[in-house]
């Protein structure tokens, strides 16, 4: 009895959100160019899905995140693994990779798109841009937290390298490097918007543009609203992947 | 370029939260007014800067501050009671009003639409016609260069989908200097000049030869026409006569513009003095500020076959001629 009402206490406080954005807009008067009513938004949401706009857009957009968040996870955690074994490593590396994270990728995306060009390529890089930091910290901060007394453990049974790297390092390292994953996720989500912004033809960056352009607020709202989706889509995938190979954590426990 | 989710998200909290209505101005000081103009400071904006160096603007009773923030703001502020007026081109007051904006455009500044395609001479792009499955670079898909050429290429029979857009920022006149478009779209006032005084040879398409569209004028709120007309007669009265002097003085108006444009001096003198000939050459009519009804139905047309309007409107309430003298 009480999982399912727990289950439904989401669903219950975003309706809730739902009648108080309705009321208050209501209340203040406000006219839709400035705050559209959850009716007028719900109304541009179907009418763009109805048209097939808006899946169209959505899959440009989750096409740049997901072949982003590829290239940015794969680099940051060779880097990461890479980085976490050698100190020297560590020291030279440092300047670019705290530059990685402190220039405003707002600022460069610009400049990207000069370089690489109007297609989707610009957007991919932008996005693993992002994403690199965090996944690259959490790596490291993963593979350094492995016990010494499991490599001792590993040694005494005589382990390979890749051994070592398969069967302690990479499970042993997994529940930081997930997490680190779930920020990127949603990171991911805002580099491909940042692209789009720039310079797009098609995805929810462009809609928002367009939307904007158009002094059509409401589509503002329904592209802000499935990016949102999108996030929330990618971080319950890495929430699954979580309690997926992080099985043995809470049965050790 | 979050600016534009946040600009939005600010004007809502900011009128949630604010008292309302804006206080009447008193009667023995100068009524404070800011005015957005789209773009970044430019001897194309000289009108106002005589309109305030040579007192048109404080004898109507004003104190006029420019706001240089993109144009699309511009009119939400406007739109929502936060600005009085704004400088905007012609299409934005429609799509405005598409979207329930209670805006009207009070004069007309720019007669003939300012947008021109331009090319390196070579290509031998004389008509729209030739635009057909070429790469054009244009700021981005949004504004009076994307109504401009759309216009153009209306007026050809062609689609979008005939040609390949690229957007390039304001970077027009270095993206064909440099040959990475062989297109671009610009202001007739702006970037053919700077490109021929670059020595580049360049052949123009200008979209006013094509078509007759409402261009950039005055734009107020329906809300301060109602409550304050006289405000509304008495800037456009000042910002017409800034523009009749800028006619007939162009170099003096030059002079007293540099206060406004900051790094005027460090420009090419001579580009700078045929952008502002060029420029005046497009405001230039029998009644400074009329607008052209038929202009705002063409305008209509354009945006309807653009798919930017879903339905015709009363162009009746989207300008007006009764505060241009």
């Amino acid at each position: 009895m009480k999982k399912s009402i727990s289950r439904w206490l989401g669903i219950l406080s975003i309706l809730l959100g739902v009648f108080a954005w309705e009321y208050f807009v209501r209340l203040s008067g406000l006219p839709r160019f400035i705050l559209p009513s959850p009716l007028d938004v719900g109304k541009r949401l179907v009418e763009s899905l109805a048209d097939g706009s808006l899946l169209y857009h959505t899959g440009v957009t989750l096409l740049e995140v997901l072949l982003g968040l590829l290239l940015g996870v794969t680099l940051a955690t060779v880097i990461g693994y890479s980085v976490a074994k050698s100190r020297s490593l560590e020291k030279i590396l440092a300047p670019y990779l705290v530059a990685s994270q402190a220039i405003p990728i707002v600022a460069i995306a610009p400049l990207l798109v000069i370089w690489l060009g109007h297609g989707i390529i610009s957007k991919i890089i932008i996005c693993a841009l992002i994403v690199f930091f965090p996944v690259l910290v959490n790596t490291v901060v993963g593979v350094r937290a492995v016990s010494p007394a499991l490599y001792d453990m590993m040694n005494s049974l005589r382990a390979t390298r890749w051994q070592v790297m398969f069967k302690l390092e990479v499970p042993a390292s997994l529940p930081v490097l997930l997490g680190g994953l779930r920020v990127g996720a949603t990171l991911s989500v805002i580099g491909a918007i940042v692209g789009e912004l720039v310079d797009a033809k098609a995805g929810l960056g462009f809609l928002l543009k367009i939307g904007d352009f158009q002094y059509d607020t409401s589509m503002v709202f329904v592209a802000v609203i499935m990016l949102v989706a999108l996030a929330l889509a990618l971080y319950g995938i890495v929430t699954l992947l979580e309690k997926r190979f992080l099985k043995w954590q809470q049965t050790a426990s | 370029m979050l600016k534009k989710i946040i600009i939005p998200l600010i004007l809502v909290l900011a009128l949630a939260l604010s008292a309302c209505g804006a206080s009447q101005p008193k009667a023995d000081t100068l009524t404070k007014i800011r005015l957005p103009l789209g773009y970044i400071a430019n001897i194309q904006f000289a009108p106002l800067y005589a309109a305030v160096e040579k007192g048109f603007f404080e004898e109507a009773g004003m104190e006029v501050e420019f706001d240089y923030s993109f144009e699309t703001d511009g009119v939400k502020l406007v739109g929502a009671g936060e600005l009085p007026f704004a400088v905007v081109s012609g299409e934005q007051v429609l799509l405005a009003r598409s979207q329930g904006i209670p805006v009207t455009y009070v004069a007309a500044w720019y007669q003939k639409y300012p947008i021109s395609v331009v090319s390196k001479g070579g290509l031998g792009i004389a008509s729209p016609q030739d635009l057909k499955g070429r790469r054009i670079g244009l700021p981005g898909l949004f504004g009076a260069n994307y109504i401009g050429l759309r216009a153009l290429l209306f007026s050809a029979g062609l689609k979008e989908s005939d040609v390949q857009l690229e957007s390039v920022g304001f970077n027009q006149v270095e993206v064909l200097a440099t040959d990475q478009q062989e297109v671009v779209v610009g202001y007739a006032a702006n970037e053919p000049i700077q490109l021929k005084a670059q020595g580049i040879d360049v052949t123009e398409l200008r979209v006013a030869d094509y078509a007759n569209l409402a261009a950039n004028g005055v734009l107020a709120s329906e809300k301060i026409i109602a409550d304050d007309p006289e405000l509304v007669r008495a800037f456009v009265s000042a910002f017409i006569k800034g523009m009749q002097y800028t006619i007939e003085h162009p170099d003096e108006v030059y002079a007293l513009s540099a206060k406004h444009i900051p790094n005027l001096a460090d420009l090419d003198q001579a580009v700078q003095k045929e952008v502002l000939a060029t420029s005046a050459e497009m405001w230039k009519a029998d009644r400074l500020g009329y607008s052209d009804p038929q202009a705002w139905e063409n305008m209509q047309d354009i945006l309807l076959e653009m798919g930017l309007i879903t339905e015709k409107m009363d162009l009746s309430k989207a300008f007006t001629n009764e505060f241009v003298p």
